[in-house]
């Protein structure tokens, strides 16, 4: 396969004495799916955060591109196409759908007034229409409040946000987590239009047939450390769930 | 047919608080009136409006402290502090026979530079310190409070220039220089907040934070300019009392948190955050400076204007919860 995409090699985070990841590898590549997966507490939500930004770690390298990069703050990584989308936490409700979508990257109006940060309303509408559109979201209109839209459409516009803003790695954190059946199956269809786009896609879950399903290659995570990385094909639910809780291992 | 569009749209204006206090505060003019003729005459609006302008200067701030999901109890004190400073500097310059024009432009920087400072300590406790907002206002608020009367001995520092105190009086119906100032103030706060990036990120920051940070917004530096624009406003507020006392009294702001947070939450904001709009502080300001000149003119005790301005804030907040379950908004 050809070179990863984004990649963290040797990769540790400490908390004070606890250490929640120790000596991790991790690669995606571009138009991939890779499955995060393991317990309470393996890790997966330091890895994440190392991987978007939020935290820096203890030890270990971050490369993008084959490039050494270090974040300082979740801006450096956005910037640089490293989307995360947070489990439950993605958007701010009492702001419109546009708000949220160009949220941290607003338009501006013309002349001396968008010099001021006065904002085009007006464009940011339309064009978060078209971008959830393109993305396969069918969204309500876009100067509606999101606390107005159902938890199943929230999630849609916080995934469709971050699909149409990553230009490199998309990052997902549970993102199918509290949806009905019809709903979790419209998320993974916009995870496969991002890898239509070349995107390299995380998918961070617990539920085990969506990983299944999805995917194209799975990590497990136990206790800090990676002990399972493999095609998805060489899994199935059972032996998935043997590895996530250390029954057996695939090597 | 007609019967239901009518309804909704009725709907539709009693869930605009605008719209409701808007007649709230026909409804009070009216009553006074009724009471007493005097009620209804430029000479009271124009009192009215003279007592408006530094309450809406400070809930102005206070609004966007309180969309962001914070509180500013330092205000009061910011406007006594800033007004004792600049009363100093002003009477200073007064000795030295600078022209009047120009101590009262200098005495406006100092108030309004007092005024920043204050905001930016409050905003360095909560941000670099971690302090809650309620906490590290309430330490500014005491600080300024103390070092506003131990500066002054007390009393009010006067020997500024007598031009200030003649800026006051209104020359068009009850509209006077520094009212119209302020007027043109708050205005420009209102199109920043609700048309503006500034606006946007407080808003954001105020209804999830975490969202707003990974976004990648730098919340910290938000807050920071939230607290300096609110510092700002109550420096403002101070040279506006010192220009209507004719002295910088470290009383002048005494109690005003009170009545800027009290403004902001009748204009319909929360303080659990996110929500309220620049037009309802606006009016809820306008009716407690109306409630209070309005029960002095009937010749009810002005202590009832507690009393008065309680009730409006429970009606307030309760009709804030109605709203908050309809529309399912959560957190």
């Amino acid at each position: 396969m050809s070179a990863p995409l984004y990649e963290v090699r040797n990769i540790s985070k400490k908390y004070g004495s606890v250490v929640a990841l120790d000596g991790a590898d991790f690669q995606i590549h571009a138009g991939e799916i890779v499955g995060l997966v393991g317990d309470n507490g393996a890790g997966k939500s330091t890895l994440v955060k190392c991987l978007s930004g939020a935290h820096k770690p203890t030890s270990g390298s971050i490369l993008l591109d084959g490039q050494e990069v270090s974040w300082d703050s979740p801006r450096d990584a956005i910037e640089a196409g490293v989307e995360t989308l947070y489990q439950d936490s993605g958007l701010a409700p009492h702001l419109t759908v546009s708000a949220n979508v160009f949220l941290g990257r607003e338009k501006f109006l013309s002349g001396p007034l968008g010099k001021l940060g006065f904002l085009d309303n007006k464009a940011m509408n339309k064009e978060a229409h078209e971008d959830l559109d393109r993305v396969g979201i069918a969204v309500p209109a876009s100067n509606r409040s999101v606390s107005q839209l159902s938890g199943g459409q929230r999630q849609a516009v916080a995934i469709g946000r971050a699909v149409s803003w990553a230009s490199k790695v998309i990052i997902l954190d549970e993102p199918t987590n509290h949806l009905g059946a019809r709903q979790a199956g419209e998320v993974l269809e916009v995870m496969k239009a991002a890898r239509a786009k070349g995107l390299g896609v995380v998918f961070i879950s617990h539920t085990l047939p969506h990983v299944l399903q999805v995917t194209d290659r799975i990590v497990v995570l136990r206790l800090g450390k990676i002990v399972a990385n493999a095609p998805t094909s060489e899994f199935d639910a059972e032996r998935l769930l043997g590895t996530i809780t250390g029954l057996n291992q695939v090597q | 047919m007609s019967t239901v569009e009518n309804t909704t749209t009725i709907r539709k204006f009693a869930g605009n608080q605008q719209f409701l206090l808007l007649l709230v505060w026909f409804g009070m003019v009216a009553f006074f009136s009724a009471f007493n003729s005097i009620f209804f005459s430029t000479a009271v609006f124009g009192n009215i409006l003279l007592d408006w302008a530094p309450v809406v200067l400070m809930a102005v701030g206070q609004s966007y402290v309180i969309i962001s999901g914070g509180i500013d109890l330092s205000v009061g004190s910011t406007v006594g502090l800033s007004g004792v400073v600049a009363a100093f500097q002003m009477q200073h310059m007064m000795e030295s026979g600078k022209n009047q024009w120009l101590v009262i432009a200098i005495g406006t920087i100092v108030a309004a530079s007092v005024g920043v400072i204050i905001g930016l300590v409050n905003g360095f406790l909560i941000t670099k310190a971690k302090i809650v907002p309620f906490i590290a206002t309430l330490v500014t608020m005491g600080a300024s409070a103390g070092l506003a009367i131990i500066y002054s001995g007390g009393a009010p520092v006067a020997g500024g220039p007598e031009k200030a105190i003649t800026l006051s009086v209104p020359w068009f119906g009850p509209l006077s220089t520094p009212g119209l100032i302020v007027v043109g103030i708050v205005f420009i706060c209102g199109l920043f907040l609700h048309r503006a990036r500034f606006g946007r990120y407080t808003y954001a920051i105020g209804s999830n934070e975490f969202a707003a940070r990974s976004a990648g917004i730098n919340v910290n530096r938000h807050y920071l300019k939230v607290y300096a624009l609110s510092g700002f406003l109550s420096g403002l507020a101070g040279m506006y009392y010192y220009c209507r006392l004719g002295s910088g009294a470290p009383t002048s702001g005494y109690g005003g948190e009170l009545d800027a947070i009290a403004a902001v939450v009748i204009g319909g904001a929360a303080l659990s955050g996110g929500v309220g709009r620049i037009s309802g502080t606006v009016l809820g300001a306008l009716i407690l400076t109306t409630t209070t000149s309005g029960l002095i003119i009937i010749g009810v005790a002005p202590d009832w204007k507690q009393v008065v301005v309680a009730i409006l804030i429970a009606a307030a907040v309760l009709l804030q919860g109605a709203k908050g379950d309809s529309r399912g908004a959560r957190k």
